[in-house]
């Protein structure tokens, strides 16, 4: 079995097929940006894109992500390095503390900025519902996905 | 452990040979049991820094790091005294191994204690370096000036460190009895480049890159993957056990049963997961579990009608029989830290028969202790590589999950990774007890406070159960529990005053959580004053004031600004919106005032908290930027202890299991916030991590109370409450 993470070609030994996603990206391929959290959907620490939707990814079993592309935080940025504005944003914003929520975050902040170049607060409130961060850096995020989307309409 | 030679022990750390170092060295030995409690002072402190050859500075990072991210406030220090770019510095978590043992991180007070002596081993080096300079161009050492990254002359000659220093090993050591060196992070006349600036955490780009940086990210070749089954309470035994059709699980390795212990190692997660969901434990209880028990046993009517309560905080001329104004009892619920990250460890005995382990832990030295007492290993022979937690808050603290992969991991003789599930860690969640009180005051003809009178029962804290040997434990808790206790005496005076309180035993786990006791002992005391207030027909934060006057003048001046702060917003229109208030002192030297603006609103039945406006004097604002985050990181947690959390008690097992069924505040609970921060850069600093939380809940409660009359007397709030007013 195959899965194409972050444009790479990967894959997956026998032994794993009965795994979640969460659980081959961060144990077989070494991709740990992906956090587990919940086990339930319910905190989006997990979140990765499928085909380009965001999904959590400990309830998707493995089998149903073969031969999609999967797209994880550690595949955000450049491959030069150079970070997404996204990534840029929260650096700038100074949004982590503990940190373990915001590959999450960052990833379904990216689905709502692909959907919405210009999201409202309320945007924001629906789009980020599914995203917990018990340090409570939610006021930060909003900023940081507003202050995201001006570059990304810069760029674009 | 051998005691070397402070010179010796760098060497055998392997820090980097050559360059010059500065070293203050712990001389107390660690106990074996309880907590890392060394802490450093004046002749003994905490930091280990280092110019290389190349001329960077690195330095150990002596605090565990969950997300107030204290080491980047500690570079500061560092950069301030050695004039360099605090972004500049590398810093390195030491391992147990590196480093004699530093005290465990916790009660939010690393800068309190940490910022002193970095500060004196940095301007040591500094003077040092001085030294060389001045020797090297043969001038006095006065006549070297400071410079970026070195010195200057007035010349205009230029050193930098790394001209100075080369690949002998340079020890600066200071003992006791000489003079100090002038402290620039200290100096308030001093115009600081580094200190008092927003320095972003060091690490923050491996946090939003997905960097390996947590327990359960270590790459470790060959690793298995293993659990426990968990209690409901650690003092469960198990009467029946049931494994039947373990070893018959796809990818199974072993069971492993040792006492009230069972896990299981297999070669996947989802292995683990079906094998721990085939075993069936029926456990001893020795208490019945039910919240039903926790009401009975913290009833403080109940027990003050059968006397008085067991210790006495505070007790002025106390007079029983009086006419109270106020006479209300407050029940707050049992809270749950539910951090981000479900804890993890990796264990594995390496060729040379160590036993290492890593984890997030805020006491790396303790699990290490106890470590080497559950395997019966030298404790040269354990090692704990601490890893960033995601999200601490007081819930670990202890030999927990450490122990489950330990256990494993000797059983199997191969690399085992633990990852708790949620359940497991609400499971075994050390939980803030629920706490009762009853709270009386009376006043004079013109509404002066003339008597006090706070009684209230909660669980152990500090001295809950396993915290400490099962031998000393009746000995400890003769003295008050400091954790019980903190937060009960008010800014308030009263010619009459008496606080009182018993601590129980619960049937549940229970230990440190978010300010101990503060929080629910200042929501009462907060909710009291302002209905008092009310009751005479009184603005509360003028009464407040009023009762602050002649004391207390950092506390009187956060309540001032923030009522100003509030006042620059419109409420906005319509019904059942209204704007409540609360303060509170954290620790004798924290101060805090909060302001919030509620909607309770009948179409969607929902309360919600629009704004919350802070501020907060806790002395020299070494780091602005992190100082506002934690506020931030408080007022959330004030709207989850207000309006969501209740940590759910069913018959014999634990209810909360997740996210789902105990709710924690999401994106759209977050109020909009303003924060300033009180600077005083004559005053030392102190934590933050955990003031702001005393003020929230009740200027919540209170602006409900403005907004529909309801005096919320229970958390969690919920809308029905308002309407049974």
């Amino acid at each position: 079995m195959k899965l194409r993470v972050n444009g790479v070609e990967r894959g997956v030994d026998s032994g794993w097929q009965n795994e979640n996603l969460l659980v081959v990206l961060r144990e077989q391929l070494g991709l740990a940006g992906s956090r587990y959290g919940c086990g339930i959907g319910q905190c989006g620490a997990c979140v990765v894109h499928v085909d380009g939707a965001p999904v959590a990814s400990c309830m998707v079993p493995v089998t149903q992500a073969a031969d999609k592309d999967i797209l994880t935080i550690e595949g955000l940025a450049a491959p030069d390095g150079a970070l997404h504005p996204l990534q840029q944003a929260w650096i700038d914003e100074n949004v982590p503390q503990c940190g373990y929520c915001q590959s999450g975050q960052i990833m379904q902040a990216l689905a709502l900025l692909q959907q919405n170049s210009d999201p409202t607060d309320a945007d924001i409130d629906l789009a980020m519902n599914g995203n917990l961060c018990r340090c409570g850096t939610y006021d930060r995020i909003r900023k940081a996905i507003k202050n995201a989307a001006l570059t990304m309409q810069e760029v674009s | 452990m051998a005691m070397l030679t402070r010179r010796g022990f760098l060497i055998a750390t392997g820090w980097v040979a050559g360059g010059a170092t500065a070293v203050y060295a712990f001389r107390q030995r660690a106990t074996a049991v309880g907590p890392t409690i060394i802490f450093p002072n004046q002749e003994s402190g905490a930091a280990w820094l280092q110019i290389r050859p190349d001329g960077v500075c690195q330095m150990y990072f002596p605090r565990m790091e969950m997300g107030q991210n204290v080491n980047t406030g500690l570079a500061q220090v560092v950069a301030e005294e050695l004039n360099l770019q605090t972004e500049d510095i590398v810093g390195i978590t030491p391992s147990t191994s590196d480093v004699p043992p530093i005290a465990f991180t916790a009660g939010s007070l690393s800068m309190t204690l940490f910022s002193r002596p970095t500060a004196i081993a940095a301007a040591a080096l500094r003077e040092r370096l001085r030294g060389l300079a001045a020797s090297q161009l043969s001038l006095p050492p006065a006549a070297l000036l400071d410079a970026p990254g070195g010195f200057r002359t007035a010349a205009g000659d230029q050193l930098t460190y790394a001209d100075l220093v080369d690949n002998n090993n340079l020890m600066v050591e200071l003992d006791a009895d000489q003079p100090l060196p002038t402290l620039y992070t200290f100096d308030a006349e001093r115009k600081k480049t580094q200190v008092g600036r927003a320095v972003k955490p060091l690490d923050i780009h491996a946090l939003v890159t997905g960097g390996p940086v947590y327990a359960a990210d270590v790459p470790v070749a060959g690793v298995v993957f293993g659990r426990a089954v968990k209690p409901p309470v650690r003092n469960a035994s198990i009467a029946q056990l049931d494994t039947s059709g373990v070893a018959d699980v796809r990818g199974f390795i072993k069971l492993v049963r040792d006492g009230d212990f069972v896990g299981v190692v297999c070669k996947t997660p989802s292995a683990v997961d079906a094998a721990i969901g085939k075993i069936k434990v029926d456990w001893t209880l020795k208490q019945p579990i039910n919240q039903g028990e926790v009401d009975r046993l913290i009833d403080v009517d109940a027990e003050m009608a059968q006397g008085d309560l067991e210790q006495v905080l505070q007790d002025k001329a106390h007079r029983k029989a009086t006419e109270w104004a106020i006479d209300l009892r407050f029940d707050v619920q049992t809270q749950t830290h539910a951090m981000q990250e479900p804890r993890a460890a990796i264990a594995r005995v390496n060729e040379s028969q160590q036993l290492e382990i890593w984890t997030g832990t805020q006491d790396p030295w303790a699990i290490k202790r106890l470590a080497a007492l559950d395997t019966g290993l030298s404790e040269d022979n354990v090692v704990v590589y601490p890893m960033r937690m995601g999200g601490g808050f007081g819930g670990r603290e202890h030999y927990d999950v450490e122990l489950d992969a330990v256990r494993l991991a000797m059983a199997v003789q191969q690399p085992v990774k633990v990852q708790w599930t949620r359940q497991d860690e609400f499971t075994t969640s050390r939980s803030r007890p629920a706490s009762a009180h009853r709270l009386r005051i009376a006043t004079d003809a013109d509404g002066k406070l003339t008597d006090w009178w706070h009684a209230y029962i909660t669980g152990h804290v500090f001295l809950a159960r396993d915290r400490l040997p099962g031998w000393l434990m009746p000995i400890a808790r003769l003295d008050e529990d400091l954790g019980v206790v903190r937060g009960a005496i008010a800014p308030y005076g009263a010619p009459h005053q008496r606080v009182e309180c018993k601590d129980v035993d619960f049937p549940i786990d229970l230990g440190v959580w978010r300010s101990l006791t503060a929080a629910p002992a200042i929501f009462a005391m907060e909710s009291a004053m302002d209905e008092l207030a009310l009751q005479q027909g009184k603005d509360p934060v003028d009464y407040k004031l009023a009762q602050l006057a002649g004391q207390h003048p950092r506390l009187r001046n956060c309540l001032t600004r923030v009522r100003d702060k509030a006042q620059q917003y419109d409420l906005p229109p319509g019904a059942g919106v209204a704007r409540g208030y609360a303060c509170g002192i954290y620790e004798h030297r924290c101060f805090v005032a909060i302001s919030a603006e509620v909607q309770v609103d009948a179409q969607t039945q929902q309360i919600k908290v629009l704004r919350m406006c802070c501020v907060q004097d806790v002395g020299m604002a070494v780091n602005p930027g992190q100082l506002r985050a934690q506020v931030e990181s408080n007022l959330a947690w004030s709207v989850g202890m207000a309006l969501m959390e209740n940590f759910e008690i069913g018959d014999d097992q634990i209810k909360s299991s997740n996210f789902d069924n105990y709710p924690i505040p999401r994106m759209a609970d977050m109020p909009s916030v303003d924060i300033e921060i009180v600077d005083q850069p004559n005053i030392p600093p102190a934590g933050a991590g955990e003031v702001a939380i005393i003020a929230g809940p009740p200027a919540i409660a209170n602006a409900i109370r403005r907004a529909t009359g309801y005096r919320a007397l229970r958390l969690p709030i919920s809308y029905a409450d308002t309407t049974t007013a």
